[in-house]
């Protein structure tokens, strides 16, 4: 089997033969692999940019970007890029120079170790962990740590108000994002995101594609909120909500700094999705025939590659939808919806989830009845007040 | 190395008297939320507003000095910039205010053309307020929706009178012109255009349970508190205070047309958002009516060439979109008023600002200030 | 009165502004110096220092709502006026308090209504009225450094440019056109820089 893995081993042997020290490949390697993925995240962060403002122009009935580039202002984009790239770059005078400096990296670096065990394709995967998804949700959520930091050196009192935000946020979020996550991994026994896909390769009742979302939907609906969270996407965009605290921890930067907070923002919301896909929507499998001319682990990759891109870029077009359409939670009624309705759904699930496992098969009509039972029960206790008063009623 | 300034520090503290469980926010002026040059000092303990201080003054351009200085007719212009969301409606109230000065009477098809264009105003204003709020709760898409409507009313109000914001359109006697002859059929279209977007507002932001949670049970302002600060229009209507000066202090023809004033009792931002909502509806209905009993003839009284009221004093109100809009003015019986005061209904209205806004969240007071439908041109003058 | 108004206030529907002056004229005669009624309006002028009991006297009965409060310079005195109507009838109350234009102090009625608050320091802001007992009586429009009261028929600013009717621009030009040769030059200089004013 041709993998990246075994590329790399050659590389690594040849290089060996050729009496050269261990050092000199393991950089070389390193140098194309973050060049790659810096490459491929800029790009991508671009494109979104550019995609985002298009499906919004169309859910606003309006256009959009049209000039820049010719076809549809696709250069958008790369215009804006080259402006914030020019830009002054500023350091308010009361700031702590350092870590106001250090923050957009900390923030963007974090983003980026997470492409690290993001399975691309059959074999294609910088580095397969056996903790990959631990390793992952951990790393991501180092991006808090960098907007603290922005927050609080900017010494301005909307920049903290966002941090402290975004803080209690993520520390909410973090809880029910990893036990939605821990469904899955039960059932496939592993953390490595290459042997979570592997382990999607069946079919559920010989007829729908062996992707957990299917036993798992209750874990995918709570990943995927809490993946909004996390990114600080509408409906969860508080820590920089933009009518309220102007634009959060990052109202002091500009230029290249911002952009790179900015850059981070759409990074992040590629690994999400990248979680997402790989974890309940099977990855890079689909259907896929062998193209004439190539190797057949070849042909298979590249079809697992795009199909990879498109579950990705699905996910991403649902957050940008639901950011068009909804407004903004307060800060404490996104505290109370984490910790009273998703963690007690995320802890019956995980307990369901481990019954069917223990119990086998024949208990899952026993186990489901109850699950929905729970569920409803938890949904009534956990929002007694919810109201909805229709026009033309007099409240 | 220099060390940012920890919040709340005595350097901090010396200035503001501030305390380590306190935080002062300066918000605004430049504000994304403040709908202008509004500045608020909050006192924040956490999230939650302590208390609350308005600043004004910054769009002040000393509105009244210049109508003394004015005569009667050139004033309009002026009134165009009070309230420039409603610009119509403030020359209505202008007009309205010398006309009972001088006991004018006016022509009848100029009162219809004057209850169309303000109506068709007050649809425009409260369309902004609905974008705006929309925006202040993070909902973006309904501030598009509600500019695209906006645009036709505009359109409608280029064709009549040139102009596209201020309108200065009202002369003290009637209307300078007639309405172009496309403007009723112009009208009808998009009245038949805009009956059926209401609802498409309602499936975005009315029904949302999202938009609800986050405007239900905030800025509480009791009916007595509303009535103690003198809060006006839809302010007070959403305190369950059935009070339209179009209805109970009926001005020009507004007493033949029959629609209803949309009330309710819960105090809350809710219940002003369901009151301007409502309101819409209840325009159009007066603009069908309007359109349909438009009475042929003049549009302008027979008036002197120089307006000179007789001497005495008025304080006259009108309904803007925002409230009651008063003029108070003492005239000398010379050409230029003696005394020309405005009596804004968001001026008063914000002065309630602090009053609701106290134990609510920083987010909350986003929501509150949207929802008073404030017009800074209008408050500072 | 229409008839869309329910008469939440039964008795009120007889009262005829006449006989709310007149109610008011038994009660508190003394401090009414003038009064008329016009139409629905009852017009009273008040001795200042009686002002706050009057203010009181017609809200307890029925006049809830303060609709606004305004001042005028009348050269020999100020005046502070207060409109009041209420959300039950028709009827209206249009008080006129003369003060002092040197020592001009009338007692803070928002203890009375809340919203005085704003017109209040609105007047102190632009006649220089000052309400005694007022919470919070500092300049609301103006910057806080302002001097003087602009309102007041007497005040000056140099960076006030008289106004001309129309037409008479150009015929001020023509006449000085022929009375010297043109300095164009300077009349477009800019006006002197701004300097407070001290009136």
């Amino acid at each position: 089997m041709m993998t990246f893995a075994s590329l790399v081993e050659r590389f690594y042997a040849a290089m060996a033969a050729w009496g050269i020290p261990w050092i000199v490949p393991t950089l070389i390697v390193m140098v194309i692999v973050v060049s790659v993925v810096l490459a491929y995240i800029s790009v991508a962060a671009m494109f979104m940019i550019w995609w985002e403002r298009k499906i919004s122009a169309h859910i606003q009935v309006r256009y959009g970007p049209m000039r820049v580039g010719g076809w549809h202002g696709w250069a958008q984009s790369i215009a804006d890029g080259i402006k914030l790239l020019l830009k002054e770059d500023l350091i308010p005078a009361g700031a702590d120079k350092v870590v106001f400096v250090l923050a957009p990296m900390v923030v963007f670096g974090a983003t980026v170790a997470a492409y690290v065990t993001i399975p691309w394709a059959p074999g294609l995967i910088v580095r397969d962990l056996n903790i990959g998804i631990l390793y992952m949700v951990s790393i991501s959520s180092l991006v808090v740590v960098g907007i603290i930091m922005a927050g609080w050196s900017s010494n301005n009192k909307y920049a903290t108000l966002g941090a402290l935000r975004s803080a209690a946020q993520a520390v909410s979020y973090e809880v029910p994002l990893v036990l939605s996550l821990l469904g899955p991994v039960m059932i496939a026994g592993t953390m490595s995101m290459g042997k979570l896909v592997e382990a999607q390769s069946g079919r559920w009742f010989g007829v729908l594609p062996g992707w957990f979302v299917f036993p798992q939907i209750v874990a995918f609906l709570i990943y995927f909120t809490c993946a909004l969270a996390e990114c600080n996407r509408l409906p969860f965009d508080i820590p920089e909500a933009e009518s309220e605290l102007v634009a959060g921890f990052h109202v002091e930067y500009s230029g290249m700094r911002f952009a790179m907070f900015f850059l981070a923002e759409y990074a992040n919301m590629f690994v999400v999705s990248a979680i997402a896909t790989t974890v309940f929507l099977g990855g890079w499998h689909g259907p896929w025939i062998p193209l004439p001319g190539l190797p057949r682990e070849v042909a298979h990759g590249l079809f697992g590659l795009v199909w990879f891109q498109v579950k990705c870029y699905f996910l991403i077009f649902v957050m940008m939808w639901l950011r068009w359409t909804l407004a903004r939670l307060r800060v404490d009624q996104l505290m109370a919806f984490a910790w009273k309705v998703l963690l007690p759904i995320s802890f019956a699930n995980l307990i369901v989830t481990g019954l069917v496992l223990v119990l086998g098969k024949q208990a899952l009509l026993y186990v489901g009845g109850i699950a929905i039972l729970l569920l409803a029960a938890i949904l009534l206790a956990a929002r007694p007040a919810a109201r909805t008063v229709r026009v033309g009623e007099r409240t | 190395m220099d060390r940012p300034i920890p919040i709340g520090t005595t350097v901090v503290m010396e200035r503001t008297g501030e305390t380590m469980e306190e935080m002062y926010v300066n918000m605004g002026p430049q504000h994304p939320s403040t709908h202008g040059v509004l500045r608020l000092m909050l006192k924040l303990d956490g999230e939650y507003i302590i208390d609350c201080i308005p600043y004004i003054g910054y769009l002040h351009r000393c509105h009244e000095k210049i109508g003394e200085n004015r005569n009667y007719t050139q004033i309009i212009p002026y009134t165009d910039r009070l309230d420039y969301l409603a610009s119509m409606s403030m020359n209505f109230g202008y007009v309205l205010a010398v006309e009972r000065l001088m006991g004018q009477k006016i022509p009848e098809r100029a009162e219809y053309m004057r209850v169309i264009l303000a109506e068709l105003q007050r649809i425009a204003s409260h369309l902004i307020w609905l974008g705006t709020f929309g925006l202040d709760l993070g909902n973006f898409t309904i501030f598009m929706y509600c500019f695209r409507e906006r645009e036709m009313i505009l359109d409608l109000f280029e064709s009549v009178t040139g102009q596209r914001l201020n309108y200065s359109f009202y002369r003290i006697g009637g209307m300078p012109m007639d309405f172009p002859e496309t403007f009723l059929t112009d009208c009808q279209v998009f009245l038949t255009w805009f009956k059926p977007r209401l609802p498409e507002y309602d499936a975005i932001m009315t029904d949302n349970i999202l938009f609800q949670k986050r405007v239900q049970g905030v800025g509480i302002s009791p009916p007595q508190v509303a009535v103690d600060y003198g809060l006006s229009g839809p302010m007070l209507r959403a305190c369950g205070i059935k009070w339209d000066l179009r209805r109970n202090d009926p001005y020009s023809i507004y007493d033949r047309f029959e629609f209803d004033i949309p009330v309710f009792d819960t105090c809350d931002v809710w219940a002003r958002y369901m009151v301007r909502r409502k309101e819409m509806e209840e325009s159009v209905k007066i603009v069908e009516q309007a359109l349909a009993q438009l009475p042929p003839g003049e549009v302008m009284a027979k008036m002197p060439k120089t307006i000179k009221p007789p001497a005495g004093q008025i304080y006259s109100r009108a309904e803007s979109p925002r409230g009651e809009i008063g003029f108070y003015i003492i005239s000398d019986g010379s050409p230029k008023p003696y005394r020309y005061k405005v009596r804004s209904p968001a001026y008063v209205n914000l002065s309630a600002l602090p009053e609701m806004l106290k134990g609510c969240l920083v987010a909350d007071c986003v929501a509150v200030l949207g929802s008073v439908d404030i017009v800074l041109g209008e408050v500072d003058r | 009165m229409p008839k869309c108004l329910s008469a939440r206030l039964p008795w009120f529907e007889e009262m005829t502004p006449e006989e709310i002056l007149g109610q008011l004229k038994q009660k508190i005669g003394d401090a009414i110096t003038q009064s008329e009624v016009k139409g629905i309006e009852v017009r009273l002028t008040v001795k200042p220092e009686q002002s706050w009991e009057v203010c009181r006297l017609v809200r307890d009965i029925g006049f809830e709502y303060l609709n606004c409060i305004s001042g005028a310079d009348w050269m020999t005195h100020l005046e502070v006026v207060y409109d009041l109507s209420s959300l039950q009838h028709l009827n209206k109350v249009h008080l006129r308090v003369p003060v002092d234009r040197d020592n001009s102090v009338v007692r803070t009625v928002t203890d009375i209504w809340r919203g005085a608050n704003w017109h209040e320091r609105e007047c102190y802001d632009l006649f220089g009225v000052r309400f005694d007992g007022h919470p919070d009586l500092r300049r609301i429009l103006l910057p806080e450094d302002w001097v003087g009261y602009p309102l007041r028929k007497d005040y000056t600013d140099e960076r006030l440019v008289p106004y001309t009717e129309y037409g008479m621009e150009e015929k001020l030009a023509k006449a000085e056109g022929e009375k010297a040769a043109p300095k164009d030059a300077k009349s477009l200089q800019p006006p002197a820089p701004a300097k407070p004013a001290t009136a």
